[in-house]
């Protein structure tokens, strides 16, 4: 991995980052309206190397590893790739397109986020900031 | 030959005459198909001094090789020749069920000539084509004569009917199929009514073609229809529409808001953003022939000034061009002129255009109330629009409509004010994507492409959202939307794919998921062609060409590859606020790769030998 030295490091970030995104009416707003329980897979990486956020019923959750019910979607890509995916570096649908994302179940909901990712960047370098990981903040 | 016919009906109307005719199989092979093997008949037999409306006017419809096959997106087919509303050449792609029944009755395609002495239907049942008379259809509604045809002749029987404004010569007439798929731009429909046809009806005894390699295009469709349906836009379609990404569009800056003078409208995204109709008025989803995407949308809204029963609903283009483009976010009302622009017979993209820019001329006073009949244009008023501009655009009733039925060029030609803020190339009111926001190399290909403004004629729209990598072919760019960087590059490619897609009539939505070398053996193992990718590609290429040099006969020159000065100023809102797009950069960049001429237009004669074109280089060098 070029930004993380283990395979918990990024969970950490990452489940971090939504955790102060439950807290932002605009982007809690706009994680309701996806309504979905997505599972963020980078277990290329390690075993342990995914986490989960549920929006259903407009009750917001995020914790490491798989999720007990199964996922209405399931986003698959390196630790990497996801940091330069909330670091709002990569283009989403080109990686699909590439084949550096895989997504397996409805995307639908995930277009209403679509307009957030910028606010969700902002978040991400600030989160970044307070856990010491300034050196991997991409400009 | 196979899978192609090699047959083609050339139907005298003024005559009363049919006669069908075979095609060399080298027409096919250098032009694939659908528009590309349209523009080479009217190369060969089109009079390039006849007015589009004239009966000496060429109208051409033309399948592609995959046409009948059951693979999704093939069922497309196309139309073409000279477009009344721009004057030069015009293609317009129509998905739904016609090209596999005329695939199947035996033939490539039909071209029509002349005008019949009284209104009209063409009936094609296999061998049988005959001229039939339609005198009780004439002046009705497109969805009413759709019903009463399938009626008379049967469901399975496939119609392209034309509306009253076809009839009325409204330069952006449409023609529909089975009462919902459109052949919607470049004013076919027009062409249709000044030669007295109101209808085409077609229908096969069986349902067999021939291909090369049955067997392996048996597995290759059995691997190619799962990876189309499965794939994320697939299943963003299928649940959502064309409009899915609705939300998407807007915070790039890519959906036009109130003829082109914003950027952004936050409240109007999840107004009217397809997800919004799926909750509201879906009732179903449909699909073309074979296809297991099913992008279409059935509604009904059951209540209110809009309401409408259960029938077509609003493609994404037709939700901005009654939405925002002229200032609403009444997705009801967006349903309801949708379905009314089918029965009456127009473009939605080109009305919704045409309107918009007469509210603005409303609003600086550029037209008044001595113009329109003492009708109000006012932003957002859809209640006017549906109720007395669209029925008066269709009859050309009035002033108002008079003014309007030949389009936003010719109004503003007409009043001698208001060029600056139409929104067009070549004559073609844009599509509901604009480039400022969606992406820059769509300003070059909106000017480059024969047609005129179009998001479908190529996929630079997907390109640069990065929905297309074809690295067999060295198309690998990571292309940023709001900048000029490859952008020219990019084109090259994509313009000769857009060709491709045209010829071979294959949706964008479906061929998306297609790679090149399964683009290349679909072409081997279903005509037969023995391309190679880089044939394949100069093929498309040799498409763009052709078109070019046709619209160079119909006097364009290198000054119509150009937008508009509304399409050229930088963004006042929204993402792209501020950029300026580097057009003159792009396409003076695009023309050297390309080796066209700067001032003809056309690509320069050693390149027309080196693309086995010398005999069609005579006529332009």
């Amino acid at each position: 991995m070029e930004y993380w030295k283990d395979e918990n490091e990024p969970i950490k970030m990452f489940v971090k980052l939504f955790e102060e995104g439950f807290k932002d009416a605009d982007l809690s707003g706009g994680l309701k309206k996806v309504n979905q329980l997505i599972w963020f897979d980078y277990t290329q990486d390690g075993p342990n190397c995914s986490f989960w956020v549920d929006c259903r019923g407009g009750d917001l959750k995020t914790g490491p590893g798989k999720p007990a019910d199964a996922p209405d979607l399931t986003m698959s890509l390196s630790a990497d790739d996801a940091h330069r995916s909330w670091s709002n570096k990569l283009n989403p649908v080109m990686a699909i397109t590439r084949k550096k994302i895989r997504v397996k179940g409805s995307a639908t909901g995930l277009l209403k986020l679509a307009p957030k990712l910028k606010k969700v960047a902002e978040l991400y370098v600030k989160v970044l900031k307070d856990e010491g990981k300034e050196g991997i903040i991409l400009k | 030959m196979k899978a192609n016919t090699g047959k083609i009906i050339d139907v005298d109307l003024s005559a009363g005459t049919v006669k069908v005719e075979q095609l060399p199989e080298e027409y096919y092979t250098k032009y694939i198909g659908g528009s590309g093997l349209a523009a080479k008949l009217f190369w060969e037999r089109g009079n390039f001094d006849a007015d589009a409306l004239s009966p000496e006017a060429m109208l051409l419809f033309m399948n592609g090789p995959f046409a009948g096959l059951k693979l999704s997106g093939a069922s497309r087919h196309s139309t073409a020749g000279r477009s009344p509303l721009t004057g030069g050449w015009g293609d317009s792609s129509c998905g739904g069920f016609l090209a596999p029944e005329l695939r199947y009755a035996g033939y490539d395609g039909f071209i029509l000539t002349g005008k019949a002495a009284q209104p009209s239907l063409l009936l094609i049942e296999d061998d049988k084509i005959e001229i039939l008379d339609a005198s009780e259809y004439w002046g009705q509604g497109a969805t009413q004569v759709t019903e009463s045809l399938k009626k008379r002749f049967g469901k399975a029987y496939r119609t392209l009917v034309i509306g009253p404004a076809g009839e009325n010569l409204v330069r952006y007439s449409i023609i529909l199929n089975e009462g919902h798929h459109a052949t919607g731009r470049a004013g076919f429909g027009a062409v249709m009514g000044s030669k007295n046809l109101k209808a085409i009806v077609v229908k096969a005894s069986k349902k067999k073609m021939e291909l090369v390699d049955p067997e392996r295009f048996e597995e290759l469709r059995k691997e190619l229809n799962p990876k189309i349906r499965e794939a994320l836009a697939s299943d963003v379609l299928h649940e959502n529409g064309t409009a899915a990404n609705l939300i998407g569009g807007m915070y790039a800056g890519d959906v036009p808001i109130r003829n082109w003078t914003s950027n952004f409208w936050e409240e109007a995204a999840d107004a009217l953003t397809g997800s919004t109709l799926t909750e509201t008025y879906l009732t179903k989803r449909g699909a073309c022939a074979y296809c297991n995407i099913a992008c279409k949308r059935i509604v009904e809204v059951k209540e209110g000034p809009w309401a409408i029963p259960e029938g077509p609903g609003p493609e994404y283009e037709t939700i901005v061009s009654f939405g925002t483009l002229i200032g609403s976010i009444d997705l009801a009302a967006t349903c309801k002129a949708g379905r009314l622009c089918n029965d009456l017979g127009i473009d939605t993209i080109s009305t919704g255009g045409t309107i918009a820019w007469a509210m603005e001329a409303f609003e600086k006073g550029d037209l008044t109330k001595d113009d329109t009949d003492g009708v109000e244009l006012n932003w957002g008023d859809l209640e006017t629009v549906i109720d007395v501009i669209l029925p008066k655009i269709a009859a050309r009733e009035g002033k108002l409509g008079e003014l309007l039925a030949n389009g936003s060029v010719a109004a503003s030609k007409k009043i001698g004010k208001g060029a600056d803020y139409t929104v067009h190339a070549k004559g073609l009111e844009a599509p509901m994507h604009d480039p400022r926001g969606g992406g820059h190399g769509m300003a070059l290909t909106y000017a480059v492409e024969a047609r005129g403004a179009c998001h479908v004629a190529d996929p630079m729209l997907f390109a640069e959202m990065g929905a297309r990598y074809y690295p067999e072919i060295g198309f690998e760019y990571e292309l940023e939307p709001r900048t000029d960087e490859n952008k020219a590059e990019a084109a090259v490619d994509m313009v000769a794919f857009g060709a491709i897609e045209n010829s071979a009539c294959f949706c964008q939505f479906a061929d998306a998921e297609v790679t090149i070398p399964e683009w290349v053996e679909l072409f081997n193992i279903v005509p037969g062609y023995e391309w190679d990718a880089e044939e394949m590609m100069r093929a498309g290429r040799r498409v763009f060409y052709l078109k070019r040099m046709i619209n160079y006969r119909f006097g364009r020159t290198a000054d119509d590859d150009k937008l508009t000065k509304r399409m050229l100023e930088p963004a006042t809102d929204g993402e792209p606020e501020g950029v300026e797009i580097n057009f003159e950069g792009m396409k003076q960049r695009f023309y050297e790769l390309m080796k066209i001429d700067p001032e003809k237009a056309i690509p320069v004669k050693e390149v027309l030998v080196e693309y086995d074109m010398a005999d069609e280089a005579g006529a332009v060098w």
